[in-house]
């Protein structure tokens, strides 16, 4: 009964957090076309969530551990117990509330490798877990991410620019717009292959471990179903809160910005994931965004936000590695520890819902700018604002 | 197509491998997205330039710098129409390739 209880709750959550995922990274995909006004806000959604949907289908093998070597699984390694998978997964839905709730893009894989790293440190000490491949697949990559498709998308609005005469050649805009449907289209597509595809492992592995299928054997159909649908509906729903930051508050994004950033994400998260070299969704598009900010005028990057970004994304570990600790701790004592658990998780989860709800973002408010960035925007993007202005605006000899 | 399972094995850092990144593949990463993404862009951008014939937009954009631009006299000819859907069939092309790396029962 034990057994199955805990199996039951993590498939609970593990689709709890493959809804955060599509929810979390719509924007990665779709902010631009929003921001620029070539996709209506609901369209937009739509679109992403069907394509998040067929990537779900057409993606299903699974990996062959939970945490990708990140833990010392398998031979003369720990044992990853249904209960530490659980607990890992509390700590990434938490997580990924509370950037969603600070409109921060953050990266759910992250999240997910926190959680675990927190509740195999908790279950099995410190040597459980494989720091120097944390490092190279966690850290380093989460440098690299951001420069490759930051100075990639930067040449590529340069050139843009350059070739139409800054946007002004007839129906220029209106093509880049087109452009940037289809390349974010790309994304969304990619991110529906990859992302489900982690959650399908995470349950299938769970039911591996706790004996309910053969070892070896791939995810039942019922797990790509749920989780093709978790993930498309999270899509759907939208982190519009993320989505402003994306597509507003980090540049304010014009359309050949949009389409040199989503080309040049869509190129780089291809292309890295099929030479081995994987890199997140999520770092990957917002430094292409404000390498397309950089493309166009150096000054309109807004860097207050990119900082309260790459914060985040340093204590994305750290904290998910916290609660999912925690979480391992209260868990692992008894049933009633697990059960409260769950229940503190889902109260934890309705709180920031419910405080969301006082300063909402919607689809119909997700291109207004706000107070931080309105100011910075006369600062940095008008240009001849003003005399007050003349100290920080880069000169561009016009 | 469904509930089959492909184990991926766990990649070995190969030699020369520092902090246990390939460095070789990430140089690789960075010229294939870099090569890919600006010859995408450019001949989209080349594309809509040609297909405006030289007109530009009667609408400035946020500079002001085109603010006399709508008077300009558009010269579309069979060359440069020919022209512009080459270069849109240069990211036409990219996109299918781009279908085709995505979706694993094409590989």
């Amino acid at each position: 009964m034990d057994a199955f209880l805990t199996v039951t709750l993590v498939v609970v959550i593990a689709l709890a957090f493959d809804f955060t995922n599509g929810f979390h990274d719509t924007a990665n995909a779709m902010a631009t076309s929003v921001a620029t006004g070539a996709l209506k806000p609901k369209v937009a959604v739509t679109i992403s969530a069907v394509l998040n949907l067929v990537g779900a289908f057409l993606s299903t093998e699974v990996a062959k551990t939970v945490s990708d070597g990140i833990i010392r699984e398998g031979d003369g390694g720990v044992r990853v117990t249904p209960t530490m998978i659980f607990a890992g997964l509390v700590g990434a839905v938490l997580w990924n509330l509370t950037t969603w709730y600070l409109g921060l893009p953050s990266s759910s894989s992250h999240a997910l490798f926190g959680g675990l790293i927190g509740a195999a440190i908790i279950g099995a000490g410190f040597d459980s877990v494989n720091f120097p491949v944390v490092l190279s697949k966690i850290v380093l990559p989460a440098l690299l991410a951001p420069l490759v498709a930051g100075v990639v998308a930067l040449l590529a609005t340069y050139a843009a620019y350059r070739i139409t005469k800054m946007a002004s050649t007839r129906g220029s805009e209106a093509g880049f717009r087109h452009g940037q449907t289809v390349s974010a289209s790309l994304v969304s597509l990619a991110h529906g292959t990859n992302d489900a595809q982690k959650t399908m492992g995470v349950i299938t592995l769970t039911l591996i471990a706790a004996g309910y299928q053969g070892s070896g054997s791939g995810p039942q159909f019922w797990v790509i179903i749920s989780c093709a649908l978790a993930i498309a509906l999270g899509t759907y729903v939208g982190g519009w809160r993320i989505m402003r930051t994306v597509g507003k508050r980090i540049i304010d994004v014009k359309a050949p910005q949009g389409f040199a950033a989503e080309t040049s994400s869509a190129a780089t998260i291809l292309i890295s994931s099929h030479l081995g070299f994987a890199l997140s969704t999520t770092q990957v598009t917002s430094g292409s965004i404000v390498g397309a900010g950089l493309g166009k005028k150096l000054a309109s990057v807004h860097w207050g936000v990119v900082g309260k970004i790459a914060t985040a994304w340093v204590v994305t570990l750290p904290a998910a590695a916290l609660v999912g600790g925690l979480a391992a701790w209260v868990a692992s004592g008894s049933t009633l520890g697990l059960i409260g658990v769950a229940v503190a998780a889902l109260a934890g989860g309705l709180a920031f819902f419910y405080f969301a709800r006082k300063h909402p973002v919607n689809h119909k408010n997700v291109n207004e700018t706000d107070e931080e960035t309105r100011d910075a925007e006369t600062v940095g993007s008008t240009a001849g604002a003003g005399a007050a202005a003349s100290t920080t605006r880069i000169d561009e000899g016009k | 197509m469904f509930g089959q399972l492909i184990i991926r094995p766990l990649t070995e850092a190969p030699e020369g491998a520092f902090l246990g990144v390939d460095w070789g593949a990430f140089v690789v990463v960075f010229a294939v997205a870099l090569l890919a993404t600006v010859a995408v862009v450019v001949f989209y951008a080349l594309g809509l330039r040609l297909l405006a014939g030289g007109a530009l937009d009667p609408v400035a954009d946020s500079d002001g710098t085109a603010a006399t631009a709508g008077t300009t006299v558009a010269r579309r000819s069979g060359v440069r129409l020919a022209g512009a859907y080459t270069c849109f069939a240069v990211g036409a092309a990219a996109v299918l390739y781009g279908l085709y790396l995505i979706i694993p029962q094409f590989h």
